[in-house]
């Protein structure tokens, strides 16, 4: 935290997410080694690199599920303030301004699907237990203006209809939908998604890439995603940044990234090593 | 959860069961009335009394275990101290009953948050073990802090006296009990349908999901272990308020472990698979059992039918005995459904 006032000049007005140098390594595994890229407002972000690259505990890093060996996380908040990410509580993240999805779909069984959405907008919540218990109107008006934004939420995904049903038993792609859902309910800053694509079907896929650039315009967010599929992620994003072994390969534009000898090594390998 | 893709999804049934509760209770009220022209017995009012006080205890059970997914062995140590805290209060003191209603509530509860503190802060499972111990050392004391507990001959407190002047009778404190199970029905119903219900079933569904959209983990677990321990003094109160006598050795693991066997056996995550639970453990064996031949002889069968019930119930209705009464509803909707697409 101490590095974060005289680094907050460097980032420039149209950063929202800089991270500079950051590493960890589990035991002699340096799962991310000193990575450093930055992500600008409205921008859609790719991280891309083979299995076990490092993408996801880069993420982890970003928001604080795990905690970084070395390097700063700095992020443009929702109140305009540039912050240091990390040392904050993995809870904390969301008050920022920066929500993510997870890679195999961290959604409650037991809760209907508008419920699971509105778990989304729990920051905004601020009626007190007794309130809530016995439904005095505080807690009452909160509660009905939240299931109403959520109601729109899941009409723009197209799932009002299935709203009242259980989360457990619907197929994975919906799921995939109702993750991104939850995220729309918190006015983000920066939404991470981690492998937004897998198991989807093409058309689904295709789907995907239009409501990700729609959200983006809507909510006025950046987004940063992971995905395998490449022609997902040179579709969708304005700038890619290929990643190995945890260190970085190259940043550029997805024509750039494709055009680079040492991204098409480490994707394809070469015939020498 | 790509296993479940095939499985038909399930609808949630939203509208509230205010109307169920009441309906409940009325009926629950006209017990002693039936006891008065002979159509129960005498003796089983006092079954089915302490039947509501646990579950009133088993509700807070549920509420930690079903939607906070944490496992309390403590239930009985925390139920034990509202008895003996009341007893003290109104039979000692001669405080009246709503103040001492209110103390032997929040004294429980304050030791369950500093319990909390210390064993919530590593892992969920650590609370089961420091809420054994600490139930274990409540039970010591009740034995040991004579001055107060009367020791083993245990304690008696009389039936509650209403802001001072209305002295309940047997009836009118069974009436009492079911007033205060109802309320406590809507007040569980409510929480657990609330932001804050949302968020200890993400905690307990998912810690990652709960971390990232903002829930403290360790703050939610706290309120609801308090609430739990809330649940289990106010039974602790009502109980020695109509029991009117506690002793050290009703409060054991063994009770704490019953009240498990209530919401496991009855519906984990249900209002009134809870109650329903309560009348099967502590019910079942005492109403029925007791008054079979030859099986009724059987000394200890309550703990058999007990150990036998959960086993069945976790082979054959993992979500407790509740779904019975579910899948029937399901399949007189079904069956009401088939008859209108045939006239149609």
């Amino acid at each position: 935290m101490h590095n974060a006032t005289h680094e907050n000049k460097s980032m420039a007005d149209n950063v929202v997410l800089k991270i500079d140098d950051l590493s960890i390594a589990f035991g002699g595994l340096k799962a991310v080694d000193a990575l450093t890229f930055d992500i600008k407002e409205k921008e859609i972000f790719g991280l891309i690199g083979p299995n076990g690259a490092g993408k996801t505990t880069a993420f982890n890093c970003i928001t604080q599920f795990y905690k970084p060996d070395r390097g700063i996380v700095q992020f443009r908040t929702n109140k305009g303030e540039v912050e240091n990410l990390v040392g904050k509580k993995p809870h904390e993240i969301i008050r920022k301004g920066l929500v993510r999805t997870f890679q195999n779909v961290e959604l409650i069984r037991e809760l209907s699907v508008i419920d699971n959405v509105l778990v989304g907008s729990h920051i905004e919540f601020h009626a007190s237990v007794l309130s809530q218990i016995f439904k005095l109107p505080k807690a009452r008006k909160e509660e009905a203006k939240f299931r109403q934004q959520a109601e729109e939420v899941l009409r723009y995904m197209g799932l009002y209809d299935i709203k009242d049903q259980l989360v457990a038993g619907q197929p994975y792609g919906v799921l995939k939908k109702i993750e991104l859902a939850r995220t729309l309910m918190c006015e983000p800053k920066l939404i991470i998604l981690d492998e937004p694509a897998a198991g989807l079907n093409d058309s689904e896929t295709l789907a995907l890439t239009a409501i990700i650039r729609e959200i983006r315009d809507k909510y006025n967010c950046a987004i940063l995603l992971v995905e395998h599929d490449m022609r997902f992620v040179t579709d969708l994003c304005d700038r890619i940044c290929a990643i190995s072994f945890g260190k970085l390969l190259a940043v550029g534009t997805p024509q750039e990234i494709q055009a680079n000898e040492q991204v098409q090594t480490a994707y394809l390998g070469k015939g020498d090593e | 959860m790509n296993k479940q893709e095939n499985k038909q999804a399930v609808k949630v049934k939203s509208n509230s069961p205010y109307k169920q509760y009441l309906l409940f209770g009325l009926l629950l009220l006209l017990i002693p009335a039936l006891v008065k022209m002979g159509v129960i017995k005498y003796s089983f009012l006092t079954i089915i009394a302490s039947i509501l006080i646990y579950a009133i205890v088993a509700l807070g059970v549920n509420l930690l275990v079903g939607y906070s997914g944490l496992v309390s062995l403590g239930t009985a140590g925390f139920m034990g101290m509202g008895t003996y805290l009341a007893a003290y209060f109104t039979s000692d003191l001669n405080l009246p009953f709503e103040i001492s209603l209110v103390i032997s509530v929040a004294v429980p509860m304050i030791i369950g948050v500093l319990t909390g503190l210390v064993s919530l802060r590593i892992e969920g499972y650590y609370l089961a073990i420091a809420t054994l111990a600490i139930s274990e050392i409540l039970r010591k004391v009740f034995v040991e802090f004579d001055v107060v507990t009367n020791g083993f001959s245990g304690k008696d407190a009389d039936y509650p006296k209403l802001l001072g002047t209305f002295e309940l009778n047997r009836d009118s404190t069974f009436m009492l009990i079911v007033v205060i199970l109802v309320a406590v029905m809507f007040i569980t119903h409510n929480f657990i349908n609330s932001y804050t219900g949302r968020a200890l079933s993400t905690m307990r569904g998912s810690e990652a999901a709960a971390q990232a959209m903002g829930i403290n983990i360790y703050r939610y677990r706290l309120l609801s272990f308090a609430v739990a321990v809330g649940y289990a003094a106010l039974g602790g109160v009502l109980y020695i308020h109509f029991i009117k006598y506690t002793y050290p050795n009703a409060w054991t693991l063994l009770f704490s472990l019953n009240m498990l066997a209530v919401i496991i056996i009855g519906g984990v995550r249900s209002i009134p698979g809870t109650i329903l639970g309560s009348f099967i453990v502590f019910g079942v064996p005492d109403l029925i059992l007791k008054n079979l031949p030859v099986i009724g002889e059987i000394d200890g069968l309550a703990y058999v039918f007990n150990g036998v019930l959960i086993i069945i119930v976790i082979l054959l209705y993992p979500a407790g005995l509740i779904q019975f009464w579910h899948n029937l509803k399901m399949k007189i909707a079904k069956g009401r459904k088939g008859k209108e697409g045939n006239n149609a």
